[in-house]
């Protein structure tokens, strides 16, 4: 019996893997090698480094796929979380940190917040640019610079000039918030 | 929240704290120290897992970016892992038959110390499979094990080997789902990790997972019919057939 990946879902294609198909591997990456990329170079804002952490998850995605649990989410959301984790541990490694930073401030006083430009799905970035615009503004200044930022709480609280106690929850309270918009606008959010 | 919470957060009172860190703990933007706290609260608090994994798929939406991956980008991976690469697109789109897997992951050298090692009886399922954590999302694994364990008509065994001391559990529920109870087998380097075969019915050996150089409880699933499981020693990042005997840990069912 044969069939194509292109139709099997991201669960069975990790179970595919784990049987050390590569074509599953492949198909993996077609789908989700673009969306991970584009995260890496966000947060590194450098080309060969974002692809060196791309390289890196999907390679451990080979290795461990036994890692992935299809109960507990999707594979494109663990496959980001890991990116992002290996971007943030190379941010606070680095020594280039003061660099980026001052890029990062200089992009972000001549473009200020601008994430539809970087969402690819048209229908997909209305609905996060109208869910990002209906948080608190110190909610979105939170996420974005510990998500996108790769700052810790306390180093955005510091940025902001806020107590840490107040980044935290505001990060907390801005994400369920995020949610909420997203799922009322219908958009599918993951496990639900 | 419970006092068992509380226990596993450090002091009564800090489940608050713990609760209002699974934001930025999603977002990696905790600190070391913090990290391993909410890790520790995450293993004990289903609830709080789940908002975690709730807060990162809202970050999957933010991450959203459209951008393709460079054009060799693949071809190094490929590389890294060690075969040809297929090309990207959907004529690469197959799944071999079983027919097929089976030749791939066949028996090799491996087969006959594993095949000595079985028993006649046949646990009652066609073949293979790996990783997927059984019952409801949020239940803890240490609880699937326990009901696993608990049925009359799961299957056990007990993996040993000649060369160690150590030995691992494996139970397999009457729906497949399969666990390994492996964390009582010594760490190995980082360039080595351990490596589940089974022997279907067939007689055949088959891959069914990699557990890395210092396994805990693992988990794999199958659709056959096993007589035997076997752990073997292998080269990071595992191998697709012909596993090593030295030192190998197996048991029959």
């Amino acid at each position: 019996m044969r069939r194509e990946y292109t139709d099997a879902s991201d669960a069975a294609l990790v179970v595919s893997i784990g049987r050390y198909e590569q074509a599953a591997l492949a198909e993996a990456y077609r789908r989700h090698a673009g969306a991970t990329f584009g995260l890496a170079k966000r947060l590194l804002s450098d080309h060969a480094r974002a692809e060196e952490v791309v390289q890196e998850v999907f390679v451990r995605l080979w290795n461990e796929p036994n890692r992935f649990d299809p109960e507990r989410g999707t594979l494109r959301s663990y496959l980001l979380a890991h990116t992002h984790g290996r971007a943030v541990d190379l941010i606070r490694s680095d020594a280039s940190r003061r660099n980026r930073e001052e890029k990062e401030a200089r992009q972000q006083a001549a473009g200020g917040y601008d994430i539809a430009h970087e969402v690819w799905d048209i229908a997909l970035a209305g609905h996060v640019r109208d869910a990002m615009e209906k948080l608190q503004q110190g909610e979105r200044e939170a996420i974005e610079l510990a998500y996108f930022g790769g700052l810790t709480y306390r180093e955005a609280a510091d940025r902001l000039g806020e107590p840490e106690g107040t980044v935290k929850s505001r990060i907390r309270s801005g994400l369920k918030r995020l949610r909420a918009e997203l799922v009322h606008a219908g958009v599918s959010v993951g496990a639900d | 929240m419970s006092a068992e919470h509380d226990d596993m957060a450090g002091r009564p009172g800090d489940t608050y704290e713990l609760d209002e860190l699974l934001g930025a703990y999603a977002l990696d933007a905790v600190d070391d120290d913090e990290r391993r706290r909410v890790e520790d609260y995450l293993a004990v608090n289903p609830r709080a897992a789940a908002e975690v994994q709730a807060h990162r798929e809202v970050a999957t939406m933010l991450a959203f970016t459209g951008m393709d991956a460079p054009d060799d980008l693949w071809s190094r991976i490929s590389d890294e892992i060690g075969e040809p690469a297929p090309p990207l697109g959907e004529e690469l789109a197959k799944v071999i038959s079983m027919d097929d897997r089976a030749r791939r992951h066949g028996i090799g050298r491996i087969a006959p110390w594993i095949m000595t090692a079985a028993a006649a009886a046949v646990i009652g399922f066609v073949a293979i499979g790996l990783t997927d954590r059984a019952d409801a999302p949020d239940e803890p694994l240490a609880s699937a094990v326990d009901v696993a364990l608990a049925n009359p008509d799961s299957a056990t065994t007990q993996l040993v080997s000649e060369a160690s001391d150590s030995t691992a559990d494996a139970v397999i529920d009457p729906d497949g789902n399969g666990f390994v109870l492996a964390s009582d087998l010594p760490a190995l380097p980082q360039d080595q990790t351990y490596q589940l075969w089974g022997v279907v019915e067939t007689g055949d050996v088959i891959s069914l997972g990699i557990f890395g150089p210092d396994p805990d409880v693992e988990t794999f699933t199958i659709e056959g019919s096993v007589t035997a499981l076997a752990i073997t020693i292998e080269d990071a990042p595992g191998v697709i057939s012909n596993g090593n005997p030295d030192g190998a840990f197996v048991g029959a069912f």
